[in-house]
C-alpha cells in the first residue's frame, strides 16, 4: 500500500527516463521507447489497484485521491497505453514527415511525450484546486502543443499544430481571468473552500458568475463543445492520428473530470445553481446540434471523427446539465469509458487500414469487408457503438445519460438528444456502407501486428461485455468504506 | 461604485475618438486613394530599406533563449524558497526540501537532453 500521488511520480519519472535513453541509446530503431513506455505504464496501471490515501497530508489540499480521481487516473493510463500501440503502427507516417540524419531519427520523443502528457491527465483527475488545475492542465496543453505538430515536414500537421498553439493560448488566458475573478470575489482557490464560501456570499452574484463562464470557456476549448469547438475538426485532422485520438480521448475525458469537480462546487446555492446549469444546457443543445449536423456531409472519416467528438460532449453535457440527480456524475463517467473504447478501436483499425490505402477518406474503407474481415468488423463493432445501437456500450453510456435527464426533468435536451442520434445513425453507418457494399480498389489483404490485434480483440469483447453488463465500471467508481472521508460532496 | 469608474470611460472615448479622427481626417484631407510602390514601402527613418523585415535565423538562437528563460525562472522560484527555508522546515519537514530537489531534478534532466541533443554545440 502506497500513496496515490506516487503513481504521478512513477509515470513522471517514466517520461523522464524515456527521455534520456532516447538521447543516449545508440539504437537506430526507437521502437524499443515505445515498448518500454507501454511495460511501465501497464506496470502502473497494476500499481494503481493497491494504493491508498494517508488520513493527513499536506498535499491534500491540492489534490483528492477520490474514486472518480482513482478512475481516471486509470482511464488515462490506458489511453496512453493504446496510444502508443497506434504511435508504434503509426511510425512509418511520422518518419516520412520528420526525416533527419537517420531514418528514425527525433521519433523518439513521439513515443516519450505522451507518457508525460499522461501524468499531466491524473493530476487533472485528482486537482481540487484551481492552481493545481492549472498547472495539469498547462502540462497536458503545451505537451499537446509539440505532438500535435510533429510531422514538421507536413503542412497539415503544422497547420494544425498552430492553430491549437493559438486557440490554447488564447482559452488558458481565459481560464486564468475566470481563476482571478472567483479567487477575487471568494479569496479561495480550493474547491471545497469556495463552495463553503458561496453561501456566505454578500451582494451582487455577477463577478462569482462572471469568473465561471470565463472559466467554462476554457473547458469548453478542452472538451470541444459548441462554441468552442472551432479549432476541432482542422486540428484533428491535420495531427498525427495516434495524437488525435490522444487529444479527443484522453484531453476530453480530463476536461470532463475538472468541469464535474467545478460544477459539484457551485451547486449548493439555488441562485448561482440555476445559473450554472442554465449554461451547461445551452451548451449541450448548440454542442448537440453543431456537433451531429456538421458530421452529417463529412468524406473524410478523421473529420468525420472530429465532428463526432463533439457531438459526443453534447451527449456528456447533457448530463453535466442534469447535476443533482442521482448517478449523473456516474453516467459521465460511464459514457467516456465506453467512449475511449470505441474511438480508440476506431482510431487503431483506421491507422492499421490507413497504412495500406494510402488514406484516411471514407472512400478509402471501400470493401474492407472483402480486404480484411476482422478489421472491418471491428470497425462495424465500433461504429455501431457510436451510433449507440443496444448490446454495445455506447448504447448503454446514451441510456444513463437520458436516464439522469429525464430525474431532472430535462425534457427539452432528451428530445434534441434523440433525435441527433438518428442522425448519428446517418453517418456512422455511412462507413459500414462503404466497408460492406462498395468494391474495394484492390484486392490485397491487410494485416495487422499481433500485439494491434490483440488489442483490437480486446476493445471488441469489452464494448460487447460493458454493453449488456455495465456493472463493473459503476464498482469502480463507488466509495470504498475507507474512503469515504475524501468522497465528493 | 461605477460612478468612479466614469474617467476611465472618458478616457477612453477620448483615446478612440482621437484614433478615429485622425484616420478620418487623414482620408479626407490627404491623397490616399494615390498608391505608388514607394508608398507601400516600409517606412524606416526615412532610409530606402534593405532585404526582408523578417529574416530567417539559426534556430539555435531559439533554443539557447528557451534554455535561458528556463533556468531564469528556476532561480526566481528558488530565491522566495531558499528565503523561507529555515522558517518553514519545522512544520514541514523534509517535504519542504524534497519538493525543491525534485523539481531542480526534473530541470537537471531535461538540461542533460538538451546536452545530450546538441543544443549548445554551435558547430554544424
Amino acid at each position: 500500500m502506497f500513496s496515490p500521488i506516487s503513481l504521478e511520480a512513477a509515470v513522471v519519472v517514466l517520461g523522464l527516463f524515456l527521455l534520456l535513453f532516447e538521447a543516449f541509446s545508440t539504437e537506430p530503431d526507437k521502437s524499443r521507447i515505445a515498448w518500454l513506455g507501454i511495460a511501465g505504464l501497464g506496470t502502473i496501471l497494476v500499481l494503481s489497484f493497491f494504493t491508498q490515501a494517508p488520513e493527513n497530508a499536506a498535499w491534500m489540499r491540492f489534490y483528492t485521491a477520490d474514486p472518480l480521481a482513482m478512475f481516471f487516473k486509470r482511464f488515462a493510463l490506458v489511453t496512453t497505453i493504446i496510444v502508443l500501440v497506434m504511435a508504434l503502427e503509426y511510425r512509418g507516417v511520422v518518419t516520412k514527415f520528420i526525416f533527419g540524419v537517420s531514418p528514425q531519427s527525433g521519433l523518439g520523443e513521439f513515443f516519450a511525450l505522451p507518457v508525460l502528457t499522461c501524468a499531466g491527465l491524473m493530476w487533472m483527475a485528482s486537482a481540487i484546486d484551481f492552481t493545481l488545475i492549472f498547472v495539469s492542465v498547462e502540462l497536458v496543453t503545451i505537451s499537446f502543443y509539440v505532438l500535435v505538430a510533429y510531422m514538421r515536414r507536413n503542412t497539415a500537421s503544422l497547420e494544425a499544430g498552430v492553430k491549437y498553439l493559438i486557440l490554447g493560448a488564447l482559452s488558458t488566458g481565459f481560464f486564468v481571468y475566470g481563476i482571478t475573478w472567483i479567487f477575487g470575489v471568494t479569496g479561495e482557490t480550493n474547491l471545497d473552500l469556495i463552495a463553503a464560501a458561496i453561501p456566505h456570499l454578500e451582494g451582487s452574484k455577477v463577478p462569482l458568475l462572471f469568473g465561471f463562464m470565463l472559466v467554462i470557456v476554457a473547458l469548453g476549448f478542452k472538451i470541444a463543445a459548441a462554441p468552442f469547438q472551432l479549432w476541432v475538426p482542422d486540428v484533428y485532422q491535420g495531427a498525427p492520428t495516434p495524437i488525435t485520438a490522444f487529444l479527443s480521448v484522453g484531453s476530453k475525458a480530463a476536461g470532463f473530470v475538472v468541469l464535474i469537480r467545478l460544477v459539484n462546487t457551485f451547486m449548493d446555492v439555488p441562485l448561482v445553481r440555476e445559473k450554472v446549469v442554465g449554461t451547461m444546457f445551452v451548451l449541450a443543445a448548440l454542442t448537440l446540434i453543431y456537433g451531429n449536423l456538421a458530421a452529417l456531409p463529412q468524406t473524410n472519416l478523421k473529420r468525420l471523427l472530429a465532428y463526432s467528438s463533439i457531438a459526443h460532449a453534447g451527449y456528456l453535457l447533457v448530463a453535466a446539465a442534469s447535476f443533482g440527480a442521482t448517478g449523473a456524475r456516474d453516467a459521465i463517467a460511464f459514457y467516456l469509458a465506453g467512449y475511449l473504447l470505441m474511438t480508440l478501436l476506431t482510431f487503431l483499425v483506421m491507422i492499421v487500414v490507413a497504412n495500406r490505402t494510402g488514406g484516411d477518406d471514407i472512400a478509402h474503407f471501400a470493401g474492407l469487408s472483402r480486404r480484411s474481415p476482422w478489421l472491418a468488423f471491428a470497425m462495424l463493432v465500433a461504429m455501431a457503438s457510436l451510433a449507440g445501437i443496444p448490446f454495445t456500450v455506447g448504447f448503454f453510456g446514451k441510456f444513463f445519460v437520458f436516464v439522469a435527464a429525464y430525474k431532472q426533468h430535462q425534457y427539452l435536451l432528451i428530445g434534441i438528444g434523440l433525435i441527433t442520434v438518428a442522425s448519428g445513425f446517418y453517418y456512422y453507418l455511412k462507413v459500414v456502407r462503404a466497408m460492406y457494399w462498395d468494391a474495394p480498389a484492390d484486392d490485397s489483404r491487410i494485416h495487422a501486428q499481433p500485439f494491434t490485434n490483440a488489442i483490437i480483440a480486446t476493445l471488441v469483447a469489452l464494448i460487447f461485455v460493458l454493453g449488456v453488463y455495465p456493472r463493473p465500471i459503476f464498482d469502480l467508481l463507488k466509495v470504498k468504506p475507507l474512503m469515504t472521508k475524501f468522497a465528493l460532496r | 461604485m461605477l460612478k468612479d469608474y466614469l474617467p476611465v470611460l472618458i478616457q477612453a472615448l477620448v483615446a478612440l475618438g482621437f484614433a478615429v479622427g485622425t484616420l478620418v481626417v487623414s482620408v479626407l484631407l490627404g491623397r490616399s486613394a494615390r498608391r505608388n510602390a514607394m508608398k507601400d514601402s516600409a517606412y524606416e527613418c526615412g532610409m530606402i530599406p534593405q532585404g526582408e523585415a523578417q529574416p530567417r535565423f539559426s534556430v539555435k538562437f531559439y533554443l539557447v533563449a528557451m534554455l535561458f528563460i528556463l533556468f531564469d525562472v528556476e532561480v526566481v522560484f528558488m530565491y522566495p524558497w531558499a528565503l523561507n527555508y529555515r522558517d518553514s522546515l519545522r512544520e514541514h519537514g523534509p517535504m519542504i526540501f524534497w519538493s525543491m530537489f525534485s523539481f531542480i531534478g526534473i530541470v537537471t534532466v531535461g538540461y542533460v537532453y538538451a546536452l545530450k541533443k546538441g543544443v549548445l554545440e554551435w558547430k554544424n
